[in-house]
């Protein structure tokens, strides 16, 4: 049995090929099978990251404090005091990647006599302006007492960039707060919330504003790594200065939006035990019929003297050298397509003949132009799944062929 | 026939039990006419016109603040409130024209319409909401009012206004204390529209002012925030005053203020 083997390789290799036109199908399908598979693992890859990053860069951050009341009552006082300082700690800490103190506050805005319902917020502009927060990519410098105002609210308002609003609202003591502000450039976040309602400012200049100290409602922090998000927030929880306050990851802040990077995931497993139930049975069909049309010449090969564990280790073979060059073109196709694609991006609102670009879910705005990417695991775990899936679909009719009664099989 | 005749026991006794009951609540005293008082607390501060100053302290969690107002009013609709302390606030002012409510902002010289969807925001940072200057009148309209129960101490009548169905507002439920002397406020209850106590205003000083008696001293306090209260005082009430007709009117409002 130690020579035989290349042999039987080469006869399984030659007896695929004797019905060139069925081995082509079941390759086409099982190359398509593994296509589809790679591309979205790809999807899946850039939205698992895309997603979370969209959720998390411009508005939650990985990890959020406050003080302890504040989410729930959003009143103004509940604030954060000596920022500064706090700030600075956090930075000091190795896991932090950046951290952005926020002022929130509720007011009434007017271009003329008609005020408006607003919200402020404070940033700091320099942290939003990273990439994937809340400010990517504005470069434009806000002065003292300039604003930048989302687009959907100066649209309702209609204000212009240049405009001189007056906002009116509460200072923390309760006090009366009025200015007049010019709004510097109009912003479109992936936040849907912030470009219907938002007029956003340097922090120093709402706390101005609000007759505040130095003091804010909500610190934003980034770690280095989101997967880590929860373990930061512990960490970050035991640090003297941020001992009273809440602090939370994402997650926690937000179930709701976790909810849904869960579900997509989910569903994605879904489409996965689909396409390998779809390729299962393209070679388990192709095995089939190759050996009930052979049965004579399975009869004939026993009778000869070949011994059934050959015939089983022929067909076996033959299943998974299907399955293997299957596997092999699915790789060549999905990979390429999956690196073409996240070169150029796959614009989903062109593929559905001019959508919308943005998905909106839950208040944020979603890109739908993907960018899918993959790593060797992705690989190896598509090309292991088809070559398990062509043992486990060749098991019978090997065992079925090894079973064979010479002689009845040779009349067949 | 059993049915009929049981139902008849069933009327006797109710009747009966009517009978009881009826006794016991005319004790006291004759239940007022509910509409006679509710006309009777709208009108009091207010006649057909007034004149008042009133001093305003707001008292938070972190700090506390006392306003001094001059108000005027004309029937129902009209209100102009003018804050006269202090200075950092002074001149700013809050006109109010039917269901329209506009500030002026002498500071930065602007006025502005109150949108709809602020009306439950607060007003210049007290307890009282934009929309209670609005709606202060709309009591009769909205509400289902009756006489719901006797005060022993102090002596005095629950009313109990219960929205009327289809009307959209913050109060499911209000329920007023008023005295058997000169049917004065004593206590409010608002009931939110889960049925949950949402504040309380509790009236007190009662003495002449204008030429009435009436509580001179209110307190509101919101339930939801421990230590959060608002205290209004009348320092001076004039009834029935001349009032000049452009009092009410926007050009006024930001012509005389500057």
């Amino acid at each position: 049995m130690a020579t035989p083997l290349p042999t039987t390789w080469r006869i399984a290799w030659r007896n695929l090929w004797r019905n060139p036109r069925r081995t082509g199908l079941a390759l086409a399908a099982i190359g398509l099978s593994v296509t589809l598979v790679l591309i979205y693992d790809g999807v899946l890859r850039w939205e698992a990251g895309w997603m979370v990053d969209t959720i998390t860069g411009p508005m939650l951050g990985h990890v959020q404090a406050h003080a302890p009341e504040w989410r729930k009552t959003r009143a103004m006082e509940k604030t954060l005091r000596d920022v500064t300082k706090t700030v600075a700690a956090l930075r000091a800490d190795p896991g932090v990647a950046g951290v952005d103190a926020r002022v929130y506050a509720p007011a009434l805005a007017a271009l003329g006599e008609e005020g408006f319902a607003i919200m402020v917020i404070g940033v700091d502009v320099a942290e939003a302006a990273r990439p994937a927060r809340l400010l990517q990519g504005v470069t434009t410098r806000i002065g003292t007492r300039e604003v930048l105002m989302g687009n959907l609210l100066a649209a309702q308002m209609g204000v212009k960039p240049g405009d001189r609003i007056a906002v009116v609202g509460q200072g923390v003591d309760g006090s009366l707060a009025n200015d007049l502000l010019t709004v510097r450039a109009l912003i479109s976040t992936p936040v849907d919330s912030v470009n219907r309602q938002a007029l956003i400012m340097p922090i120093r200049d709402a706390q101005d504003l609000f007759a505040m100290s130095d003091e804010a409602h909500e610190l934003v922090i980034y770690g280095r790594d989101v997967e880590q998000a929860k373990a930061l927030a512990a960490g970050l929880q035991r640090l003297p200065a941020l001992s009273g306050a809440e602090v939370l990851d994402w997650q926690a802040a937000q179930p709701g939006m976790y909810e849904l990077v869960r579900l997509v995931e989910v569903m994605w497993v879904f489409i996965l035990v689909l396409v390998f139930v779809a390729a299962a049975a393209g070679v388990a069909n192709t095995a089939l019929m190759s050996t009930f049309e052979r049965t004579h010449e399975f009869g004939m090969l026993l009778a000869l003297g070949t011994t059934p564990s050959r015939i089983v280790g022929m067909i076996v073979l033959e299943s998974l050298a299907l399955g293997a060059t299957g596997a092999l073109l699915g790789t060549a196709l999905g990979s390429a397509l999956v690196a073409w694609a996240y070169r150029t991006g796959i614009d989903y609102a062109a593929l559905t003949g001019g959508g919308p670009t943005n998905l909106s879910a839950f208040g944020m705005n979603f890109s739908l132009v993907i960018y899918p990417w993959l790593t060797a695991v992705d690989i190896v775990r598509v090309v292991a799944a088809v070559m398990v899936t062509s043992l486990v679909a060749s098991v019978w009719p090997a065992l079925r062929a090894a079973r064979l009664q010479p002689a009845r099989a040779l009349r067949e | 026939m059993t049915t009929i005749r049981q139902r008849g026991i069933f009327l006797v006794g109710l009747a009966a039990s009517a009978v009881v009951a009826a006794a016991a609540f005319a004790q006291p005293a004759k239940p007022p006419d509910v509409d006679a008082v509710l006309s009777h607390l709208d009108d009091l501060y207010r006649s057909k016109s007034s004149i008042a100053r009133i001093e305003m302290i707001v008292t938070g969690a972190r700090s506390m603040r006392t306003m001094r107002l001059k108000a005027w009013t004309r029937g129902e609709d009209d209100a102009l409130i003018v804050v006269e302390a202090p200075a950092r606030e002074e001149g700013t002012a809050t006109l109010r024209v039917g269901p329209n409510l506009w500030n002026y902002l002498p500071r930065i010289a602007r006025t502005i319409r109150v949108p709809p969807s602020m009306m439950l925001g607060s007003w210049m940072g007290t307890d009282f909401t934009n929309d209670d200057l609005v709606k202060e009148s709309s009591l009769h309209k909205d509400f289902e009012s009756r006489i719901d129960r006797r005060s022993d101490s102090p002596p005095g009548w629950w009313l109990t206004l219960t929205v009327k169905p289809g009307i959209v507002g913050r109060w499911a439920r209000i329920e007023i204390l008023i005295s058997d002397d000169g049917w004065l406020p004593l206590q409010e209850r608002h009931f939110d529209r889960k049925g949950r106590l949402a504040r309380t205003m509790a009236f007190d000083e009662i003495r002449m002012l204008g030429g009435r008696r009436v509580p001179a001293h209110l307190v509101l306090a919101p339930t939801d925030v421990e230590g959060q209260r608002t205290e209004m005082r009348y320092l001076d009430l004039q009834f029935d005053a001349r009032i000049p007709d452009d009092t009410f009117s926007l050009s006024r409002l930001e012509r005389s203020r500057q």
